[in-house]
């Protein structure tokens, strides 16, 4: 009976479309009734509607645009929903990839048994709209959840909801009882439909936060979704850089191969075809605007396409702004960069010709301005920003323009390289990984990308120094910059043979683990064994490893397990108990505190000041005076 | 049934089979009726704990053997709960206290004041002094030894203090100027011998003289290795033949092997598999400085008389750095690389020597 009144509410909106047709505009949201978009296809109505529009006028530009030319609203509509694509072919997603999930919707829509997909990418890479996109072409409903806000009064549905029995449930409850529902009937044939309602998918965006603290119960739903799963549930997750890797944390990977998902993960949008979308949405509003607005040069939307990261929406936001009459700001900035002839020429040619030798210096100045244009902070995944630092590319040329460095002295002639295509600080800062923590992923792979045994001691060396600088807890924070720039730096420095090596699998490091596990044993050590009074280092070099070879009755289960476990080592074979952990390209880094770390470099340093703890005996006794 | 150097242990200062003029020495000292605080330094497995716990046996009578484990939760200024376990009799407790980490100084100065604060109630017929037992004087942070120093002087009327540690040079000046120190140094080659024999015959074993001196050199004269040795052989073989094969720790043929490896080959790819061997000893809970020790000690064995001056060199350096540093596989590895890479060099440069 809700969807009948959507029904109702949506038909009577059209209805009224000659009345005010402004609203038709407004996002779906204030259509379904809020905090109860339990059944919302109503929000991919008025969306299609739209895209209808769309449609049309891609059919016949030129009359179209004349025709909606008065309309004022359109001014205000940002271009991305305006110019929202309305095909496969103007999606600016790869081919392979709208294929991988088309087909994956046809088979679980067409087989009665549905499935879980998730996917997955950087924000703006168009996940949303290619699945709205296929919906649309395939025939199919999308029912979306909406998170409700369920801190509002009464309204007048309220006996409905009293019938149903749940008047003031939680959003879990709700989002249970949404895919229960969505997943068991199906929806009702609305009279604008097209008559194309084959099948039904379930797409969820907005995740209750519960789930956020709780991954466990969205799991226990998710399994009892999938024993009874009649209808495709699509699951789009923003991956986010800044480590609080949500996808990873809400579907770990023992539930997506327990429950059989899916996951397609899609790649920032390619600048080349970021930048054929930004052209054709400047024809058109060129076009549009009779000669007031002309299309901005292919530079500016190169700019615009650099600073935004492969993320098209801020892109074409952007662009708007960009394109806004009176934005002389910002026509004033592309002006003053086509002033300087020289680099901005250079640049261009650069750019397209010789993308690869694009020199270090012209690139900064590109960024500085892609910085002015303010658009999107630029960050990289870890796997990149590791492969950036070892694999260690540096320029076939002497720096482009500019003078060139002065030459070495014979006696340093060895130190000489080639100019770095790689500024070593901005990789680290763009990984949003601490210091230590990348250099900890260096030097676990760093070995790979090594040919020489002499390059390889003098980059471990720049990584034993680089730990040197950040011993001391106390000075920590600001000597960590310093520490991953000599690792970093170092390491690209001893690298002088230079090999290309192709492809090599990272790893995660497993010092982490090592030095975890040496810490537990230890204390499980002291503890088992405590009667026997002995300092730490002879209990663990001496008795330990005798007390396996012994056959003297141990005290416990305990003890024995643990004898055999620390005191024995496995000399025959070459096993290594440690198994690599690989390092996937879209998995952010750990973000595990240091404080263990902390303590344990203190415990190691054993001639050192607290003085933390002077600190606090201070003010204790200035509190008392 | 105990382990041997435990069932064998001796109790009392006339029984100690080593060292006798010293632990006359010990004997006088405490029929004095007083004693100053003790600094009991020297190597591991020389017989340290044994003549401090035979020397309070002297002090108080057999009440101190009867100890007792406990546990004790001390908190720290800021609030902090350190546990920590102690060993304790009716006359004395023993502590190490680096096992509370950087909180060591608060334990120290909690655990000695309440000890000190309690007087003995019949000190006509007792001694009025306790003894705080400290092991792994060494270990302590800076601060805690300057906390020591206050509590040594303080307290001094109803407690005294042995301190147990390998060697003296990580203990500040004041400390030991406040002390008297002992040295115990390790047992020679024979005192060993002697030993293993006494103790094989009380199990009712006849031990070939052979044996007992491969054993003692095998254990590099720490006592405590070669009567576990010693125990390790029986169970592998008895009776003893003299050629036996001394059983040697799983972890040092790991490190003798790493070693070799490092040795045979000197490229990236067997840093990697040397890396993981490392990491191996690690989660074994061998310490980093040990494992260094080990490795530059097998490492030298394979070098020329030139060479051994340089490894040796670049030994101490990454092992100083060991210690300032944080993560221990950064510095050990790198040792690693520069011995393979100063060893490829030093082979290759003997190749070209030859050739021509």
């Amino acid at each position: 009976m809700n969807k009948l009144s959507l029904g109702d509410k949506i038909a009577s909106s059209n209805l009224n479309h000659w009345v005010d047709p402004s609203f038709t505009d407004l996002p779906a949201e204030s259509f379904s009734l809020p905090g109860r978009s339990k059944v919302s296809c109503s929000k991919a109505e008025p969306k299609r509607a739209r895209k209808r529009k769309g449609e049309d006028s891609r059919r016949d530009p030129a009359t179209s645009y004349l025709q909606k030319e008065p309309g004022q609203r359109d001014q205000d509509e940002p271009w991305v929903n305006r110019y929202m694509p309305c095909s496969q072919a103007e999606l600016a997603v790869h081919k392979k990839k709208i294929e991988e999930v088309e087909n994956w919707i046809r088979v679980h829509t067409n087989s009665s048994k549905g499935g879980i997909l998730l996917l997955t990418g950087p924000s703006g890479c168009g996940k949303t709209t290619t699945v709205q996109l296929l919906s649309q072409e395939l025939g199919f409903r999308i029912q979306e959840w909406i998170n409700p806000t369920n801190l509002e009064p009464y309204s007048s549905s309220q006996d409905e909801w009293r019938m149903n029995g749940f008047s003031c449930s939680t959003q879990l409850a709700q989002f249970q009882e949404f895919l229960l529902r969505a997943n068991k009937y199906c929806c009702l044939r609305m009279t604008d439909d097209d008559g194309a309602t084959e099948g039904k998918l379930i797409l969820v965006e907005d995740l209750p936060n519960q789930f956020y603290r709780q991954p466990g119960r969205l799991h226990d739903n998710l399994r009892h979704f999938v024993k009874t799963s009649r209808s495709p549930l699509v699951f789009i997750v923003s991956d986010s850089l800044s480590g609080d890797c949500s996808s990873r944390f809400l579907f770990p990977r023992e539930i997506q191969e327990e429950l059989v998902i899916s996951t397609i993960s899609f790649n920032p949008v390619a600048p080349t075809m970021m930048i054929k979308v930004l052209t054709r949405i400047s024809t058109l509003e060129a076009g549009k605007s009779c000669g007031r607005m002309s299309v901005p040069e292919k530079g500016v939307l190169e700019m615009l396409c650099m600073g935004s990261s492969g993320d098209i929406r801020s892109a074409i936001n952007s662009l708007q702004f960009f394109s806004l009459p009176d934005t002389s700001l910002e026509k004033e900035l592309w002006r003053m960069k086509k002033d300087r002839p020289v680099i901005s020429v250079g640049k261009v040619v650069s750019r397209t010709n010789q993308r690869k030798n694009k020199s270090k210096h012209t690139k900064e100045q590109e960024e500085e301005q892609e910085q002015a244009i303010g658009v999107k902070d630029a960050s990289l995944f870890l796997f990149r920003a590791l492969g950036k630092i070892l694999h260690c590319k540096r320029g076939n040329h002497e720096a482009a323009e500019g003078v060139p460095a002065p030459a070495l002295s014979s006696h340093l002639a060895h130190h000489h390289r080639k100019t770095l295509l790689v500024e070593p600080e901005f990789v680290v800062e763009r990984s949003h990984m601490s210091g230590e923590f990348f250099n900890l992923y260096l030097h676990q792979n760093y070995l790979d990308f090594f040919s020489e045994v002499e390059d390889v001691a003098r980059a471990s060396e720049y990584l034993s120094d680089a730990d040197l600088l950040t011993s001391d807890w106390t000075s920590r924070s600001t000597m960590e910059e310093y520490g991953s720039s000599v690792a970093t730096r170092g390491l690209l420095h001893s690298n002088c043979q230079q090999i290309s090596v192709g492809f090599r699998p990272l790893h995660k490091p497993s010092w982490l683990l090592v030095s975890k596990k040496h810490r537990e044993n230890c204390l499980a050590a002291q503890s088992l064994f405590r009667s026997f009074c002995l300092t730490p280092v002879s209990l663990q070099t001496e008795l330990l490893p005798y007390l396996a070879k012994l056959t003297s009755p141990m005290r416990n289960q305990a003890q024995i397990a643990f004898i055999q476990d620390v005191g024995q080592m496995s000399l025959r074979s070459f096993s290594i108990r440690l198994k690599l952990e690989a390092l996937t390209d879209k998995e952010p880094g750990p973000l595990v505190t240091d404080a263990e770390e902390e303590q344990e470099s203190a415990r190691r340093w054993r001639l050192y000041h607290t003085v933390e703890h002077n600190v606090y005996c201070f003010e204790v006794t200035v509190l008392q005076v | 049934m105990s382990l041997w150097v435990d069932k064998y242990r001796p109790t009392a200062l006339g029984k100690l089979d080593f060292h006798k003029e010293q632990a006359a020495q010990l004997r006088n000292l405490v029929q004095c009726g007083d004693f100053p605080h003790l600094l009991v330094y020297g190597p591991s497995g020389a017989g340290k704990k044994t003549r401090i716990m035979c020397l309070l046996r002297e002090l108080y009578g057999a009440g101190v053997e009867k100890l007792r484990i406990e546990h004790q939760t001390i908190v720290a200024p800021s609030k902090k709960k350190i546990e920590i376990n102690t060993i304790a009799s009716n006359y004395h407790l023993e502590v190490n206290p680096s096992d509370a980490g950087n909180q060591d100084r608060v334990v120290i100065q909690e655990l000695i004041k309440t000890v000190a604060q309690s007087q003995q109630i019949q000190s006509s017929t007792q001694r009025e002094f306790k003894v705080v037992l400290l092991t792994e004087v060494d270990r302590l942070t800076k601060d805690a030894q300057h906390a020591l120093r206050r509590t040594m002087e303080k307290y001094m009327s109803t407690c005294r203090l042995i301190l147990c540690s390998t060697s003296t040079s990580r203990v500040i000046g004041p400390i030991r100027s406040r002390c008297l120190a002992i040295r115990v140094p390790l047992p020679s080659t024979e005192e060993v011998c002697g030993v293993l024999t006494s103790v094989c015959k009380k199990e009712g074993l006849t031990l070939p003289p052979e044996l007992a001196k491969q054993i003692s050199e095998k254990s590099g004269r720490n006592l405590r290795k070669a009567l576990l040795m010693c125990e390790a052989c029986r169970v592998q073989q008895y009776p003893f033949s003299v050629d036996q094969e001394v059983p040697v720790t799983d972890w040092e043929v790991y490190l003798r092997e790493t070693a070799n490896a490092i040795v045979s080959q000197q490229s990236p790819q067997r840093l990697l598999e040397v890396r993981a061997r490392l990491y191996e000893l690690l989660t074994h809970c061998i310490p980093p400085e040990i494992i260094m020790k080990g490795l530059v000690t097998e490492l030298l064995s394979n070098c020329d008389g030139q060479l051994k001056t340089e490894v040796a060199h670049m030994a101490a350096y990454y092992e100083h750095r060991l210690q300032l540093g944080n993560k221990a596989i950064y510095h050990l590895e790198a040792f690693t690389a520069k011995f393979m890479a100063i060893y490829k060099k030093f082979m290759e440069d003997g190749l070209d020597a030859m050739m021509f």
